[in-house]
């Protein structure tokens, strides 16, 4: 690509303003327009170049400084992550790089990611656009590779679970949440539902990935935000995700339910999430799926409701009214796991526990 | 999607799924789809989506192109451009590249590590497998199973992936490395295409990791190579990553500058196919399997990936230099091919035991040899018999017959063995083979040649379900006689014209047709010996050949009669199909062929007597052989020309036989020996034992509707 750089590159100001008007002016006009693509595919080479270096060549820290405060200043983040789609294939990837690149830029000697930090503070719609590259394939990638990588801090979780719609189109400020209200359903966060139910695998995928990232990065957010959303949760994951279409969606979701509930910091969600009979009945499905890898995930899920010492007395009825069923069914359920010693021992574990089962429910002891 | 797709043939087989050939309906393009069944994988769902992700944001004339997945009940499909033209590796069977075609293999290969490198992409597992080209000669690198997409192009990395030939030492050594890991790849990989192996490849891959850091870097050796390619792979080949050139830096180097045109690749494209075209197309072509097999490393060794490496470079070696000393023996040892001849007596039949003649010996050795080199193969390559096997088989030349039922030993098993896996079919019963239904079954009678695949048997036993106690199919007379043609005269044939072949390809060609035919008589001597008569008979219809071949024949001749005037004309015959042989051959080498088709003729309403009762009710089944018209090869059908070199080779096999015995007597000796005589006393068995198969035919078929 030498015929790029014959020219005299362009000062760090000139690039980045050249690249913000023609951002304004790609997002304007409907009609594709080669020559602007091409002049912003060079500026985007070469301000990534500008913060990454090449394989060559190392980084000007002063020029990195410089850009990254231009970057920010001018708000390019906010056009590039709206505009993403409509750049060509090759300055997907370079945008990407940028946002990385200024994600992670630390002044030598700080340890504050500053750029994220004013993201955060004052610029929170620029993740909320990011979230929105699922809507198109083109941008899904991209979008999702800068999301995940800011997932690291609690705070961009944060601004993912706790968005609500406003009219004015504005982000909310973290400072002003409140955990304690159940959300509305209607944030970004909810939309990943549709966007991996829905979406072409590729994009599916990756809005799942980062979706399991936003739910099991930072236990502590996510625990309380599961346990004051849990219904509207619950719901959305049993219908949408867990009873999906699509294997690939299915398998994932219920596999991610299991490690959600198993995790120590989800405990009180996970109590509650076992008490319920319509729970168990979802799973138990499973079990019979005729797909292996389903009753195999499935079974990760179930092993929690019978193992749980203070069942329900919905999920007691359920269980004991399928007692010989289940001690028919599960001696045999994916008998070829022969190398598996977990599964054997648990699965010989859920027989014995549902032999011991009493013949009719009594109470729990202590309600969870 | 998946409506968007019309699939035709399957490409090829491995671990992971099946890859087809498709057409995409909107745009009418030929496009590669893989089915990866993802119920088959555990965990490894994110580790497919990774390489789907990578794949997917490349997008380089030098990258093989990712076209779009998407998911159809429990598989994947991920649609591929289709490159026709084959992997590196499958373009070196028929030897090693030039040192034209190497530099523009590696300027190609540059330019697309260069795109990667820039994009913060490491493949690490550059070689001539994952070199795969377009029909018209673009190469392109494919195989994303273990590259890694870097956050920042000068991170580094630990994970321990690659395949071992190929591995730089600071992979191997885990203390981080980079891209350049591609760049000592690339020079492996021009040794490869160089010597047509990497170095050391006939070291256990394990000691080859504790090698390769120890040891100097390997270097290009070799008068018949330039200085500026000694040099290129000297760059590439710098054991300190931090002077080794970068991809960029080698695009500049002058044995890269002065490499020709891509288009030239197609030589080697088209070399291939002519090589394919050659031995037999049984196994239909199968461009993308290398490859397919490669890509899912992880899926059954997570980060080891030895299986693509070790069976075909290593093991055709040692098999090709062990297999021609044996090979020599029936033509140098005259007088005890002669000597066994004279001793013959019915325990020499194919189901007796020949102890005092020195050939069965040799063959014994040797195979018992040989399957230990199979065992090796095993150990080192895991567990996938497909994927191995598919990337395994034809690369043995003669490799098969003498661990199959070629040696003298008195019972034959009639069992299935995959090829992957020989040595159980030395012993008696073979413990560790377990019933596996299989739709494959329906091949255990090959069906006419070219729709039979005999090198891709599955693991099937069909011998399983039935009384195992009476392998059924050798008593029938003309499983007799097949197996007898084989013994007798077919084997020897093949390993002479092997061992006279000239060029490599010829004799690795050869070699892949005595394999196939070894597999035949293996499973099913019966059929084996009506395709040779149907042969013979076609053969005899056509004067022009007949003559030629020695075999003309006059509609009703008694077979002494025209044995003796064949033979006069056998003197000129063999130089026309003398593919595999050119010597001159005595007259009385065509007797003892012509005698054996002769006496076949003799025999035949016998054969349609006995073929009716099973043949009928089984009609579906792998009977067909029988049937004449299924047998017709035409003219320009390819096992037609095998069965021609066949046929010369058959002459140049038999001549030593004349060489102790004059004629006459030589040929009384041997009449008595014929199948026709054996078999009058065992006409009724025989039939006894047709029904008995009929029965355990059908008991198959229940198992297997398929079939």
């Amino acid at each position: 690509m030498a015929f790029l750089f014959r020219n005299r590159p362009k000062s760090n100001a000139e690039v980045t303003r050249s690249t913000k008007d023609l951002l304004l002016k790609l997002s304007e006009e409907q009609r594709p327009n080669p020559k602007a693509e091409e002049e912003l595919t060079r500026n985007l080479q070469q301000m990534k170049i500008t913060l990454q270096g090449t394989l060559e060549a190392e980084i000007n820290q002063q020029l990195v400084f410089e850009l990254v405060n231009l970057i920010v200043n001018e708000d390019l983040l906010y056009l590039l992550a709206n505009n993403i789609h409509r750049l060509p294939f090759e300055s997907r990837k370079d945008a990407q790089i940028i946002f990385s690149s200024a994600f992670r830029y630390k002044q030598p000697g700080y340890a504050d990611p500053e750029v994220l930090r004013h993201v955060i503070q004052n610029r929170p719609e620029i993740i909320i656009s990011l979230c929105h590259g699922y809507d198109r394939r083109e941008s899904a990638l991209p979008c999702g590779g800068v999301l995940r990588e800011a997932l690291k801090f609690d705070a961009i979780a944060a601004l993912i679970l706790y968005d609500e719609p406003s009219p004015d189109g504005k982000c909310r400020d973290l400072g002003t949440v409140n955990p304690d209200l159940p959300s509305s359903g209607e944030g970004v966060f909810w939309q990943y539902f549709d966007w991996i139910d829905k979406s072409a695998f590729e994009v599916s995928a990756d809005a799942f990935n980062t979706f399991r990232d936003i739910l099991t990065k930072h236990k502590q957010l996510v625990a309380t935000y599961l346990q004051t959303n849990f219904e509207t949760f619950f719901t959305k994951y049993n219908y949408v995700l867990i009873q999906s279409e699509s294997y690939v969606t299915k398998r994932q979701s219920i596999k991610l339910l299991g490690e959600i509930l198993l995790d120590r910091a989800n405990y009180t969600v996970m109590t509650t999430y076992v008490e319920s009979g319509e729970n168990l009945k979802i799973i138990m499905k499973l079990l019979r799926d005729d797909r292996r890898m389903i009753n195999y995930e499935g079974f990760h899920v179930f092993k929690v409701f019978v193992a749980n010492p203070n069942k329900s007395l919905a999920v007691q009825k359920i269980l004991i009214s399928n007692r010989e069923k289940l001690l028919r069914f599960l001696p045999d359920f994916l008998s070829d796991r022969t190398e598996d010693d977990q599964f054997i021992d648990e699965k010989s574990f859920l027989i014995r526990q549902i032999e011991q089962l009493p013949s009719t429910p009594i109470p729990p002891s202590t309600p969870a | 999607m998946a409506e968007n797709y019309q699939v035709l043939e399957e490409l090829g087989s491995g671990s992971f799924g099946k890859v087809y050939k498709a057409i995409d309906k909107t745009t009418g393009a030929i496009v590669a789809i893989k089915h990866i069944d993802l119920e088959d994988t555990n965990d490894e769902l994110a580790d497919i989506q990774g390489e789907i992700a990578l794949l997917s944001t490349c997008n380089s004339p030098y990258v093989a192109q990712y076209i779009t997945s998407f998911v159809k009940g429990v598989k994947l499909w991920i649609v591929m451009e289709y490159l026709g033209g084959g992997s590196c590796l499958d373009l070196l069977k028929p030897g090693p590249f030039t040192e034209a075609h190497i530099a523009i293999v590696c300027r190609e290969l540059l330019l697309g590590l260069d795109y990667l490198h820039t994009s913060g992409k490491i493949h690490r597992d550059i070689k001539a497998a994952n070199t795969l080209l377009c029909q018209s000669g673009q190469v392109k690198l494919a195989d994303f199973g273990v590259a890694a997409q870097l956050t920042n192009i000068k991170s580094q990395r630990m994970t321990f992936v690659g395949t071992p030939f190929w591995m730089a030492p600071e992979v191997i050594q885990e203390a981080g490395y980079d891209y350049k890991a591609d760049i000592w790849s690339l020079g492996i990989t021009a040794l490869e295409l160089a010597y047509g192996q990497p170095p050391n490849a006939d070291i256990h891959p394990m000691k080859v990791l504790f090698i390769i850091p120890k040891n100097p870097a390997p270097r290009l050796e070799g008068d018949n190579w330039s200085k500026t390619f000694k040099d290129f792979v000297a760059h590439c080949l710098i054991k300190d990553p931090d002077r080794r050139a970068t991809a960029k830096e080698l695009l500049e180097h002058k044995f890269i500058k002065r490499a020709g045109r891509v288009e030239a690749m197609r030589e080697m494209v088209e070399r291939k196919q002519m090589f394919d075209a050659h031995p037999e197309s049984t196994t239909h072509p199968k461009y993308y399997e290398e490859t397919m097999i490669d890509l899912s490393p992880r899926s059954e060794q997570d980060e080891w990936i030895f299986d693509t490496v070790k069976p075909g470079t290593v093991a055709t070696r040692r098999h090709t230099a062990k297999r021609r000393k044996t090979a020599r023996i029936p033509s140098t040892d005259a007088a005890a091919v002669a000597s066994m001849m004279q001793k013959m007596d019915l325990n020499a039949a194919p189901l007796g035991t020949v102890t005092d003649s020195p050939i069965p010996e040799a063959r014994r050795r040797s195979s018992s040899r040989k399957s230990s080199a199979a065992t090796a193969i095993r150990v080192s390559s895991g567990n996938t018999p497909t994927a191995r096997r598919v990337s395994n088989v034809p690369k043995q030349p003669l490799g098969l017959d003498l661990s199959f039922g070629n040696s003298p030993s008195t019972v034959r098993h009639f069992k299935r063995v995959p090829s992957g896996e020989r040595r159980p079919a030395l012993c008696p019963n073979p413990p560790s083979n377990s019933f596996h239904p299989n739709p494959q079954a329906r091949t255990f009678r090959p069906s006419p040649p070219n729709s039979a695949h005999p090198l891709d048997v599955e693991t099937n036993n069909e011998n399983e379900p039935p009384a195992l106690e009476y392998p059924p199919t050798p008593i029938t007379k003309d499983a007799l006689y097949g197996r007898r043609a084989y013994n007798k005269v077919l084997d020897s044939v093949f390993q002479e014209a092997y061992a006279d072949s000239g060029s490599p390809h010829q004799r690795d060609a050869m070699g892949k047709l005595q394999q196939a035919w070894a597999h035949l008589d293996q499973v099913d001597p019966h059929g084996e010996f009506l395709l040779l008569k149907a042969m013979v008979d076609r053969l005899q219809g056509d004067s022009k050949l007949a003559n030629a071949l020695g075999i003309a024949i006059s509609p009703a001749p008694t077979p002494a009669k025209h044995n003796t005037k064949a033979s006069e004309t056998s003197l000129s015959g063999t130089t026309i199909h003398g593919t595999g042989t050119t010597r001159l051959h005595r007259s009385n080498t065509t007797t003892q062929s012509v005698t054996k088709s002769s006496s076949d003729l003799s025999s035949t309403p016998s054969v349609t007597r006995e073929s009716t009762p099973f043949s009928t009710p089984l009609s579906t089944t792998s009977q067909s052989p029988v049937k004449g018209p299924k047998l017709i090869l035409a003219q320009n059908n390819p096992h037609l020309k095998s069965h021609r070199r066949r046929q010369s080779a058959f002459v140049g096999g038999e001549k030593i036989f004349g060489a102790g015995l004059d004629d006459g007597r030589g040929w009384g000796l041997d009449e008595k020996k014929l199948p026709g005589h054996v078999e009058k006393g065992m006409e009724q068995q025989g039939l006894l034992a047709d029904i008995l198969y009929g029965q355990w035919i059908q008991g198959l078929k229940s198992r297997w509707p398929v079939a």
